[in-house]
Order: C-alpha cells, then structure tokens, then sequence
C-alpha cells in the first residue's frame, strides 16, 4: 500500500498532528516554567530576606547590654553584698551568679567580669572570691 | 595446489562484489570528509572506517562478521542495539551543555519544537512509500538531526534499519555545512538575516542552573517515560557539571566516556552497513527521506522564528530557527557563520 492510502490506514494524520502537538505543549510548558523560575527564586529569596531582616529588626530593638557603670557596679556590690551572706565569704562565684540570676540581674556574666575587673571582687585563692572592703 | 587456490578463494578479494566496493568507496568518502574537508570529523572518522572495516568480504560462518553470534564487532555493536552508547553519549553531552542561555531566553525553546516538524513530515512521507509505521518513525526521526536519538529509537522500533538510519543521519550532520546555508538564505531577506538581538539582560543564579536538570528531566520523563534512558542521563551529566561539586566525574563523562561511546558508536554503526544488507531500495529510500526531514526540520525552524517576530517586541533573528534541529553543535556554529557572513559584528 502506497500513497494517502498507506498514510491512512496507518492512522498517519492523527500520529503525526499528535505528536506535533505534544511536543510543542510540552516545550511551551517548559519555556514557561523556564520564564518564571527566576522569578519564583527571587520571591523565595525576598520572603528569606525578610524573615532575617525581622529578625535582626527584632535583635536590634531588644536592649543591648549596657555595661554597668562604675557607680553602678559599686551600688550593685552594696545591694548584693547582705545577699551573699547567706553563701559565706569567701565564697564561689558559681554561687554569686545564681544569687544575680534569682534577683533578677539580666546580664550576670557581664556584671560579674566588670565586678572583677574594676576590683570589686576580690580573688582570695581556690576559686574563691570576696567583696573588696570599703 | 588446490590448496593455494583454496587459499585464494577464501581470501576477500575473491569473494568481493560490487556492494562491498560501493561500500567501500563511501566509506572512503567518509574519511575524506572528515579529514580534509573537517566535516564531523568526530563522527566521520570512525563511520567511515568502519564501513571499511564492515565491508571486507569473509567467509560466513566463522564469528567474523558483525551479524554473526559470538563476534568482536557483534559484542561491540550490542551497544548499538541495546541502546547503550547513545545513552552515554547524552551523559556527556549534558556534562557539556550550558544551558545559561536558554534560561534567559526560554522562549528560544520553541524554535526547537517547530524544528521537530521535519519529523512528522518524513512520517508521513515515508508511511506513504510503503514503510511499516515503526520504520516510518525511525526514518523520520532523521528530520530530529540527532544521531544517538535516532540509533535509540531505530534500535527499539526497527532494528534492522540501524545502519542505514544511522547513516543517514550522522551524514546529514556531516553535511550541514552543505544542506543548511541555503534554505536560510532562501527563506529570510538580508534585513531579518541582520537583524541583532540584545545582549543577555541578566546573569543567571547557580540556583537557576541546578533546578533546569531536576525540572527538566521530571516534566520531560513524566510526559514520555520512552525518553528516560536518554534524558535521564542527559540531565544527570548537566547536575553534574553545574553542581560543581563532582568536576571530576563530570569532565570524565565530558571526555573520556563520551570518547569512549563516540568511538565504539561510529566503528560499529559503520561496520553494519555490509553491501549485502545496506545496498537495498530501503536504505535508498531512507537517505532520500532523510535529506527531506533535515531540509525541512530546517526550514520549519526558521519559518516559525519568523512567525515569532510578528508577535514579539524584541526581534530574533530567524536565522536561529535552524539551530533549532537537534545536530548539535553543528547547526549551531552554522547558523553564526550565515550571520557573521551578513554582519561580521554581529
């Protein structure tokens, strides 16, 4: 069989338009999505972008520890010096921490190195410490 | 005495006929080409020797030939059959295709699909001369002007027309610095043929280039499961190289492996086409229809590049329609050297 007769009774016409079809769709639906796929990245890159911006919005509204000043650090020593009683002296400054956290103290660590360094505590040997004698 | 003419009438030279010689003038043909002329000299060179190669005439029956059962060169071409080589061919290909331009000009896609029209053209041609309509989809596939997509899908739908598919196709490829010039200058005017397009607006990100594989391969899969031994692979080769995490097994799969296929595709694709088998009205068939699926993929491409600036604000070259047929990287530089040829700045 020769001819438009072959082509038809092979089902030729249909073959054919459908497969063209289905590779034109196909390469329309891929160029699109192509187009748009940078597009869609910035979007997911803006939304993380401003995710972290809040967050670091929000770490910068929060109070930055303020490092006591040296009338503070000697009135902290007066408010925490009967506190510390109870502890002993000397005593550890393990102790001493958890006294600044239950009294509500928001920097603890800071307060006690800046206590230290500017010789408010007093090393007395063995890890142990004192108020400097006023 | 008997003896000596025993021996000569074993030897190749007497059991020769006139399908070997053919065969074996264009297998010399072939090494030509690529040789002197440099066409596909990759692709040339080793089909060429290979027909050589296929086409010494023995005694059947020995484990010689690349039909027989048990042969070196029948082992080599269970490649070709299985659909092996192309396979790992497109793995290298898709570790050396960037695909940065395409991603900023997805609309260029479509210049690749109204390619493909040479396709169902030479479907419907062939159909009409008679062939079965798995054969018929073999032959047409020529008009896609890939030559691993054409030995793969021969090899599943009609293996006994893989060489001169194969053939056809790969010297098509080879020809294009023949066949494509002139159905571009045919059918745009010098002004679109001059016509620049803008330079790339945007960078593309690394995120871009890695998700184009994964997409790719599941819309492109998912629509035809048939394409996953070639897809697959392809993409595979791209994530690789643009993940840039594995270099060195994507420039072994750009390199060696690719070498590798490419050598043993050619060899043995030429090898099969044995007088006694090629020389048939079938095959004269098949290459006419293959000259007309890869002329008119060609021009479909560069019509419906046209068609395209009737509708789109920034003008494309129509030239870039031809580049839409699958012989890469063939067509491609063609289609540069037509526009350079009008516009050297360009």
């Amino acid at each position: 069989m020769y001819g438009l007769e072959a082509i038809q009774a092979s089902n030729g016409w249909a073959m054919a338009i459908t497969g063209a079809i289905i590779v034109m769709v196909g390469l329309t639906i891929l160029s699109f999505i192509i187009s748009q796929l940078h597009r869609i990245i910035d979007i997911v890159d803006n939304r993380k972008s401003k995710k972290l911006n809040a967050r670091n919005q929000a770490e910068i509204s929060e109070p930055q520890p303020v490092l006591p000043s040296l009338s503070n650090l000697s009135e902290t020593m007066n408010r925490f010096k009967p506190l510390t009683q109870k502890i002993g002296d000397p005593f550890d400054l393990t102790a001493l921490f958890q006294i600044f956290i239950h009294h509500g103290d928001p920097h603890p660590h800071l307060t006690i190195r800046s206590l230290r360094e500017q010789g408010y505590l007093i090393s007395t040997g063995e890890g142990l410490f004192s108020w400097k004698h006023q | 005495m008997d003896l000596f003419i025993q021996f000569l009438t074993n030897t190749g030279y007497y059991l020769a006929d006139y399908r070997h010689l053919i065969m074996l003038v264009v297998g010399s043909t072939f090494i030509y080409l690529a040789i002197a002329k440099k066409y596909e000299p990759l692709l040339l060179l080793p089909i060429g020797f290979g027909v050589i190669v296929g086409n010494i005439p023995f005694f059947k029956g020995f484990g010689l030939g690349i039909y027989e059962p048990n042969s070196v060169l029948h082992y080599l071409y269970f490649g070709v059959t299985t659909g092996l080589y192309p396979s790992i061919v497109f793995l290298g290909l898709g570790a050396m295709t960037d695909f940065s331009s395409l991603l900023v000009r997805p609309k260029l896609m479509l210049l690749g699909a109204a390619a493909q029209m040479g396709i169902y053209f030479t479907l419907l041609s062939a159909l009409a001369f008679g062939f079965l309509p798995k054969e018929a989809a073999s032959i047409a596939i020529i008009g896609g002007a890939d030559g691993p997509t054409s030995i793969f899908l021969t090899a599943k739908l009609a293996p006994h027309l893989i060489g001169p598919v194969a053939i056809a196709a790969y010297s098509y490829m080879a020809l294009i610095p023949i066949i494509q010039p002139p159905i571009m200058r045919l059918l745009t005017t010098r002004k679109e043929r001059l016509i620049k397009m803008p330079d790339i607006e945007r960078t593309v990100s690394r995120r871009e280039l890695l998700l184009f594989p994964v997409i790719g391969v599941v819309l492109c899969c998912f629509l035809a499961p048939a394409s996953i031994p070639l897809l697959g692979t392809f993409f595979f080769g791209n994530i690789m190289k643009v993940s840039g995490v594995v270099d060195r097994l994507a420039k072994t799969a750009a390199s060696s492996i690719i070498d590798t296929a490419t050598i043993f595709l050619g060899l043995t694709v030429g090898a099969s086409t044995q007088g006694d088998v090629f020389l048939t009205p079938k095959s004269v068939g098949i290459f006419v229809l293959g000259a007309v699926a890869f002329s008119i993929a060609t021009a479909s491409g560069v019509l419906f590049a046209k068609l395209m600036n009737l509708f789109t604000k920034t003008k494309i070259n129509p030239l870039l329609g031809a580049a839409g047929v699958s012989a890469v990287p063939g067509s491609a530089r063609e289609v540069h050297l037509v526009g350079q040829r009008e516009d050297p700045s360009n």
